[in-house]
């Protein structure tokens, strides 16, 4: 779309190219670098790029004296629950909204959506006693349910622009071939909307993996901690100040969401996008 | 909304009323009630009931909350955090959000052209957005740091500092890096939707405005921006929401401070509601939240509601 003919142009996208990349990758390989450098060369005032004696020491600690692992596995049950969760009731709803006619579902369909503002931390006011009633306080399963509230409405959302663009014709060739409305569902619809769903599940499973509010506020056993809340109370007690351990449990911490975010990144881009922009 | 006859949807309703159509009307009723009964239980209630406990108070001292009409509002007024609080929200929201959607277009632009290896760079930018928040603060508050700081280091090589800066410890410092945080974490959201809505843009409006002898500046201004609006539109919405419910970043690099310096309302109402267990006060700040969202809340609400 630009016209990079002229010197001036170039020069001026070279360098921004350049300055926004430099903003966005820095920071990460900056991680990465600090996360194999012995301990030496961490503390010092004028840091190499690049670690001088590349070590595994400060991953090794991270493994041997801290809970990591036992997070990892907590934050993969509360975010997987919350994205199988999240995507089955999302795409009952959706293709409710998307596919039938009804009185009041433009009012529940608002409602829906209208729960995008709805503020996380004050809804944990009365999620804090609602949970704690049922039992649920201090559980993982209880995290997992209260981890809907992040991307429900927003999956739901999404998965309506995706529904919405299917062509009719489809539904109604299988309609004319005897197909019951559950069977049009599950045999017409969600094989030719993997991308969308793929988008939804991710999307709840990010959110969950990432958080630290809901987290630190609704599970507060040690032996139930997921990685946000369990990264920052080590970073404030035993890992304290050592930032080579902090970057190596960083490091591990982020792998599994953006291993899993690498896998399906071209679909998700698409299905977060669709909604916004008019195809 | 009327009928489907009226909005002329599914024409064959009108031949059998009654039958299939109600048949089908129902099941697809139906098919959304599971996800309403967990969004009634699990967001629509706790939403609603956080308001109502505004007028109550509520905390350890009380066993069984009080109604107490306006005080709660009364004692935020009175110490005088409320103003503080909303500013301070109002700052690192507009900031973030401005930055981000300059950052975030300007990063746009240049992933829509073509050069060796774009597949790759689009790829890799969306990382900052995949990090856990957790992680995403510890990355910054070690760039930051007063003493083994990356930042510093540089800053004293080139000469622009003479000692170094501890800058999560000064008021300013901490809000910029918080602001610096978060912007850097959200350009690739604003940029994935910029260029979702850059590639919609048909290469004859942009050629025909060449052939007219319009410059970059001239293409940018009267050919991409007038299509990009909606999308714009969308986006800043979508971001100052999420900026002003940000949590986790704020907290995990400054905990709300130094002192009250970066605690935002989302920060002040976990402090009041699980810190000091005064859920009345919580739920006060909250009324002051939803109340400050309502305006964007509802542009965003008909913005959505138009495929509808």
């Amino acid at each position: 779309m630009l016209d990079l003919t002229s010197r001036i142009a170039r020069g001026v996208f070279g360098f921004g190219f350049l300055g926004l990349a430099a903003f966005l990758g820095f920071p990460v390989f900056w991680m990465v670098s600090t996360a194999f450098k012995p301990q030496a060369e961490v503390f010092v005032r004028f840091p190499s790029l690049l670690p001088e004696a590349p070590t595994l020491a400060n991953f090794r600690g991270v493994f041997a004296q801290g809970d990591l692992p036992l997070w990892l596995l907590n934050s993969l049950l509360t975010a997987g629950g919350a994205a199988l969760l999240t995507t089955v009731l999302a795409v009952l709803a959706a293709h409710s909204f998307a596919r039938f006619r009804y009185r009041g579902r433009k009012a529940l369909m608002a409602l829906m959506i209208s729960a995008q503002m709805f503020p996380f931390a004050v809804l944990l006011i009365s999620l804090y006693p609602l949970l704690q009633s049922a039992g649920l306080l201090d559980t993982r399963l209880g995290l997992t349910i209260a981890y809907i509230v992040f991307a429900l409405p927003t999956g739901t959302y999404m998965l309506f622009s995706y529904f919405v663009r299917l062509p009719e014709e489809l539904m109604e060739a299988a309609r004319i071939d005897g197909a019951s409305e559950i069977g049009i569902l599950l045999r017409v619809v969600l094989p030719i909307s993997i991308p969308g769903l793929v988008t939804v599940a991710l999307y709840a499973f990010m959110w969950a993996w990432n958080d630290l509010l809901y987290a630190m506020t609704l599970v507060t056993s040690p032996g139930l901690r997921t990685v946000g809340p369990g990264l920052l109370m080590s970073q404030l007690g035993e890992m304290r100040q050592d930032w080579g351990a902090a970057m190596a449990a960083s490091l591990v911490a982020s792998l599994p969401v953006v291993l899993a975010f690498a896998l399906v990144q071209r679909w998700f881009v698409q299905g977060l996008t669709a909604g916004a922009v008019k195809g | 909304m009327g009928t489907a006859v009226a909005t002329g949807v599914m024409p064959r309703e009108a031949a059998r009323p009654g039958s299939l159509a109600r048949q089908q009307a129902r099941f697809g009723l139906l098919l959304a009630m599971p996800a309403m009964a967990v969004f009634c239980a699990v967001i629509l209630w706790p939403f609603l009931d956080s308001l109502r406990r505004a007028f109550y108070e509520d905390t350890l001292m009380t066993p069984e909350p009080v109604f107490v009409g306006l005080a709660n509002f009364q004692q935020l007024l009175e110490d005088g955090t409320i103003l503080g609080t909303w500013l301070v929200t109002a700052a690192f929201v507009l900031l973030t959000t401005a930055f981000t959607f300059a950052l975030g277009f300007a990063w746009a632009l240049i992933l829509n052209e073509r050069f060796r290896g774009r597949t790759l760079v689009r790829a890799l930018s969306l990382l900052p957005w995949v990090l856990p928040s957790t992680v995403v603060a510890f990355l910054w508050a070690w760039l930051l740091n007063g003493q083994y700081g990356i930042l510093n280091a540089v800053l004293l090589k080139v000469g622009a500092l003479s000692e170094p800066v501890a800058w999560l410890a000064t008021p300013e410092g901490a809000m910029a890096g918080i602001v610096l945080a978060k912007t850097w974490l959200s350009i690739p959201l604003f940029t994935a939707f910029l260029l979702a809505g850059l590639q919609g843009l048909p290469r004859e409006q942009v050629e025909a405005a060449r052939i007219d002898g319009a410059g970059n500046w001239h293409v940018l201004r009267h050919v991409t921006w007038p299509h990009l609006r909606p999308t714009i539109a969308v986006l800043l919405v979508l971001g100052a929401l999420g900026n002003l419910q940000q949590f986790d970043v704020i907290y995990a690099m400054t905990g709300g401070g130094p002192v009250r310096a970066t605690t935002v309302m989302s920060v002040e109402v976990q402090r009041q509601a699980f810190q000091a267990w005064n859920l009345g006060l919580a739920a006060a700040v909250g009324v002051v939240w939803f109340l400050t969202i309502l305006g964007p809340a509802w542009l965003r609400l008909r913005a959505a509601m138009r495929e509808a």
